[in-house]
């Protein structure tokens, strides 16, 4: 493992924001540029498009806000539906969070976590073990800031461009976040939690099918949990295992 | 249905979802005063993430919602596993060349379809 080569927080939050500045930036802008055209296709205010990137900075559910209003559901079906495909959020927050200093554990947290995606969180998930605890809060706010302000930006934009760019563009910049999270999962290492992707991929779409709107909690909690148990019983500890 | 009457539930429902959303994030935080890093909960809440998150990408994926529904299932999962290649090639991770390829194959089916 790297040794640790930032040297105070401030340096921290300047690796942040040059790693954020990158493919993860990019990325969301691509995303939110999408979900603004779709904003403008599905007849939304510009001001209401925007604002959502803003205020609930989560791409699956914002897009699940979009789809169930066009289609005529119920103020509390909507609010309950997204608030599902943000769970994700809780067990992403619990397993980040636990890794930051113990003095940086504050309740500023809460302000902090709203800046909180996948793509900072896979990012931090792997940055962070090979950075002291006490720049870790620093690095996760300078990758976080840049993603949550550009997200707004890339919507309005979106917005604004969806009339004039060519359907293949769309199409492209559509493909990126689902790409984007795919490619991540090459990089996680424990075992355990490979076989949670593998399972994850494989009950998926099956739970989909069964009841799209819980289908991604009952997936996490069915496929991580059998992940768990699988590495439990028989990848743990053991070493003659890992040569049998 | 009235223009005020539809801008109202439009701002009720982005209200409902952004205090669901953040409730979320708020209670992860909540939680995590609690649970330390190498518990066995922090080991089982890891894998739970990870299997929800790809559930979330293989939906993506394989059932898109909107203009994606439009490319063939099979090219879709075709350029996915042409940029997953690109991505391996290394030991190290390349991470934009990758993206780049699923983005720009994309384009150019996008671009190949359009064309007469």
């Amino acid at each position: 493992m790297t040794l640790d080569r930032l040297a105070n927080r401030r340096d921290a939050f300047w690796r942040g924001i040059r790693e954020a500045l990158g493919a993860p930036v990019l990325v969301l802008f691509a995303g939110m540029v999408g979900f603004g055209a779709m904003g403008r296709t599905h007849g939304f205010d510009a001001w209401m498009t925007g604002l959502t990137s803003l205020l609930m900075f989560a791409l699956p559910g914002q897009v699940v806000m979009l789809e169930m209003f066009i289609s005529g559901s119920s103020l509390l079906a909507i609010g309950f539906a997204v608030t599902l495909t943000s769970t994700r959020f809780v067990t992403m927050v619990v397993t980040l969070f636990p890794q930051l200093h113990r003095r940086d554990r504050n309740p500023l947290l809460y302000l902090w976590v709203h800046m909180l995606a996948m793509t900072a969180w896979a990012v931090s998930m792997r940055e962070f073990p090979s950075m002291a605890p006490k720049h870790r809060l620093s690095y996760f706010i300078g990758l976080a800031l840049p993603c949550w302000l550009i997200s707004p930006i890339g919507t309005v934009f979106g917005y604004f461009v969806a009339g004039w760019v060519p359907t293949a563009v769309t199409l492209g910049l559509v493909f990126i976040n689902p790409l984007f999270f795919l490619l991540t999962f090459t990089d996680v290492k424990p075992w355990a939690n490979r076989i949670a992707i593998g399972l994850g991929c494989l009950l998926g779409p099956a739970f989909y099918l069964l009841d799209a709107d819980s289908s991604l909690l009952l997936t996490g909690l069915v496929a991580g949990t059998l992940a768990y148990f699988i590495d439990r019983r028989w990848l743990r500890s053991p070493p003659m295992e890992v040569h049998a | 249905m009235t223009s005020a009457l539809q801008g109202w539930g439009v701002w009720l429902a982005l209200s409902a979802a952004c205090i669901g959303t953040y409730l979320c994030r708020a209670a992860g935080v909540k939680l995590s005063g609690h649970i330390s890093q190498d518990s066995e909960i922090f080991r089982w809440l890891s894998t739970v993430t990870y299997a929800m998150v790809a559930a979330l990408t293989v939906r993506m994926i394989l059932m898109p919602l909107g203009l994606l529904a439009t490319v063939p299932l099979l090219l879709r999962v075709l350029m996915c596993v042409l940029s997953l290649a690109v991505m391996m090639s290394r030991p190290q991770r390349r991470l934009v060349p990758a993206l780049l390829t699923g983005t720009l194959l994309m384009l150019a089916y996008g671009v190949w379809r359009t064309s007469p």
